[in-house]
């Protein structure tokens, strides 16, 4: 059952992220809403990473043979977190100049282009 | 020297520029950082050339930190592996980023916008994703490229419209970013490997659900980036705002990398898993092809914006492009990549053009713009050989594409392929023909008024400019030249289509890359008669002229011609889809994947 929840957690986050994206009226918000989105990719990584009775892959001071969580997976979460935060600072700094230029964070005001 | 070695360097050499020229570019001064960006990409021309060179025949894998597989078929490191097509895309993209870099010593009057640092950063971003052989670094370097395409599309950050644009662009491919990343999470769950070869051999023939979802969630991220319909409504959006050389790497180059990723994770990882639906994996996506070429081609004719219009018509041959991956055949994958270089270079000169008409006009779109270019002969003249270029007609590149697409096509009884590319190209030439005669001849009643093109748009250049500067003509001619040119490069059909019988054989990739095994040579390809194809393409070139012209004289021709004018006001359904609003966009990308994805679970299960 913990193997399959951590799916459906990842799912249910995924799902949430999206609707916040489509319905946001607010520049900031949609933002976060995409950062809530790319935390379901945590959920996920973590739930496959994840062993039961399992510790931390540093075999500095225990035996060889001893169950560890994948070391792996958490080398692509930081690589992950790393290249999205990137991304969400770019796109809040944009918000900002946005605010700057057009005085408004509604995405249906900063529309100039359409169609 | 061995040869293994020079693969890191068109990675790194313009990453480490990138760098420096982040740090100094306040101290040594614009035109030196100029400089010593056009440097750097020209020696990455010559880099990736020499590359493309010693891959030809024999595709070369390095592995970094020389991690290579020691028991012999477990790969723990990380790998470069370079094939022909790879090889090829990288040469593409650093002879734009050349063009582009070229093309800009005359416009940006100020330096700390960064422009320079950022498109060696694209420009080593997207060598990374043509050559590497590892599932999470082709994420790692898409996601490098986004952000410095993200970055450089909003580049102007005084204006609203930029930033709309690079905005929207932002937050539809991080959507993509994220569903690309579930996806190799969900295949490494199963298979405890992120190397394409070695990912491919654990999965072997498995079929199950997991890997169908791995497959569609790392599919459609990629699509968004090739803006294949119903994912490529930031596209417009983006190229409108961007400056004219950003624009001729977002598509040139950028978007048909997208529907390579695509070809990539397809045939190194899912093919044998999905062998058993080729059928109906072909017909998914030619039916999401022909989609996306039809609607970026009505799109394309109802825009007078310049860029926008060019952007749809990037959006249409996407689909044109995907249907080369689509068949699953190695011959149309040799088409498409003939096709993706001539399409790129052709492109990028129109894109150039526009930048062009920007800097000496001041004005983009087409009702702005009517018979003010009188004079500016070779631009125009440009103009006219890039659309005849876009019609695929003798002796751009593009037929040869075309021509060996359709054929791959006909042997699959997909008789329509060769219509659905007369189609696009008639549009999208016809397109770009009006616009010409309408901005350099003065021809023709007036462009209807049309709200996408009174988007203002600054122009890249401060002071009224007499004559079009050389910096600017120059790269300009030189792309459209190579449109030609490579029509006479010597067995390029066959060159093509002998790396793609590589790239499409899963189990000699595997191979080659983990136990180092020379592929056998590809057997030569009998060269097929060009004829139906350039009977087919000259006279879709003709009538693209036509269609122009029926739409400049709407008003004096018979009535059966009147459909060009309707033609040419758009359909405002679809029009109004587009709306420029990131949550729309979101929206269909949401649903475009539960339709896909629907499509996978019926048709591609059990």
């Amino acid at each position: 059952m913990l193997n399959y929840l951590t799916y459906i957690v990842a799912a249910w986050v995924f799902l949430w992220g999206l609707y916040g994206i489509v319905t946001s009226k607010n520049l900031v918000h949609q933002v976060v809403c995409a950062a809530v989105l790319q935390t379901s990719t945590y959920v996920l990584l973590l739930g496959i990473g994840f062993k039961v009775g399992g510790t931390a892959p540093i075999f500095a001071d225990i035996p060889v043979g001893t169950p560890v969580v994948d070391p792996l997976v958490q080398a692509l979460m930081l690589t992950d977190i790393v290249v999205e935060a990137t991304i969400m600072a770019l796109l809040l700094s944009m918000v900002v100049k946005a605010n700057e230029v057009a005085g408004s964070v509604d995405p249906e005001e900063l529309r100039v282009m359409q169609g | 020297m061995n040869p293994t070695m020079l693969l890191p360097l068109p990675i790194a050499v313009p990453l480490a520029m990138a760098a420096f020229l982040a740090l100094v570019a306040k101290v040594i001064g614009r035109r030196v950082a100029d400089t010593l960006a056009i440097a750097t990409a020209a020696a990455n021309v010559w880099m990736t050339l020499v590359i493309l060179h010693t891959v030809w025949l024999q595709p070369l894998t390095y592995w970094l930190g020389n991690w290579w597989p020691r028991s012999h078929d477990v790969a723990l490191g990380i790998c470069l592996t370079v094939d022909g097509i790879g090889a090829t895309l990288a040469l593409l993209v650093s002879v734009l980023t050349l063009a582009g870099l070229i093309f800009s010593w005359k416009i940006f009057e100020e330096t700390e916008n960064h422009f320079q640092p950022l498109m060696l950063l694209f420009m080593a971003a997207m060598c990374g994703f043509s050559y590497t052989g590892d599932v999470f670094n082709l994420f790692v370097f898409f996601e490098l490229m986004s952000v410095s395409a993200f970055a450089l599309c909003g580049l102007k950050t005084q204006e609203p419209a930029p930033l709309q644009g690079a905005f929207n662009f932002g937050l539809v491919n991080t959507v993509g970013a994220f569903m690309i990343v579930m996806g190799i999470g969900l295949l490494y769950s199963r298979t405890g490997a992120l190397n394409f070869a070695q990912i491919g051999k654990a999965l072997g023939t498995q079929d199950d659900s997991l890997i169908l979802l791995a497959f569609l969630l790392i599919a459609v991220g990629y699509m968004v980036k090739a803006a294949i319909v119903p994912f490529h409504f930031w596209l417009a959006d983006a190229h409108a705002v961007a400056p004219s050389p950003v624009c001729v790497l977002f598509s040139g180059v950028m978007v048909e990398l997208g529907i390579y990723a695509v070809a990539r994770v397809y045939w190194t990882m899912f093919q044998g898993s999905l062998s058993p639906h080729t059928r109906e994996l072909r017909a998914i996506l030619l039916v999401m092809a022909a989609i996306t070429a039809i609607v970026g081609a009505l799109m394309c004719y109802a825009e007078h914006h310049l860029k926008r219009l060019l952007a749809f018509s990037t959006i249409s041959h996407a689909g044109l492009m995907l249907v080369g991956v689509a068949l699953l055949a190695p011959k149309a994958l040799g088409g498409f990549l003939v096709y993706v270089l001539s399409h790129g270079v052709i492109k990028a000169g129109l894109f150039l053009c526009a930048g062009i008409v920007l800097h000496r006009l001041h004005k983009i779109g087409e009702d702005h713009l009517h018979g003010c270019g009188r004079g500016m002969w070779w631009t125009a003249a440009l103009f006219l050989l890039g659309a005849w270029g876009l019609a695929g007609a003798p002796p751009f590149g593009t037929l040869l594409g075309e021509s060996m697409i359709s054929d791959s096509a006909n042997e699959f009884h997909q008789n329509w392929v060769a219509y659905l590319f007369m189609f696009s190209e008639i549009i999208t030439a016809g397109a770009v023909f009006r616009f010409t005669f309408r901005t350099f001849f003065g021809w023709g009643e007036r462009a209807p008024i049309d709200e996408s093109s009174e988007v203002e748009e600054k122009p890249e250049t401060e002071a009224e400019q007499e004559r079009t500067p050389l910096a600017m003509l120059i790269p300009t001619t030189a792309l459209i030249a190579l449109g030609i040119v490579l029509t006479f490069v010597p067995n390029i059909r066959s060159v093509a289509e002998g790396d793609a019988h590589f790239f499409t054989d899963q189990a000699s990739y595997a191979a080659a890359v983990l136990q180092n095994i020379e592929p056998a040579p590809a057997a030569k390809a009998a060269s097929e008669s060009l004829t139906p194809s350039i009977v087919r393409c000259c006279i879709a070139g003709v009538l693209a002229l036509l269609l122009a012209f029926a739409s400049l004289f709407h008003q004096r021709v018979g009535k059966w011609l009147r459909f060009s004018h309707s033609l040419e006001l758009g359909n405002s359904i679809l029009r109004k889809a587009h709306s420029g609003h990131p949550g729309d966009y979101v929206a269909w990308l949401s649903f475009g994947t539960a339709v896909l994805g629907g499509f996978f679970a019926w048709f591609l299960r059990g």
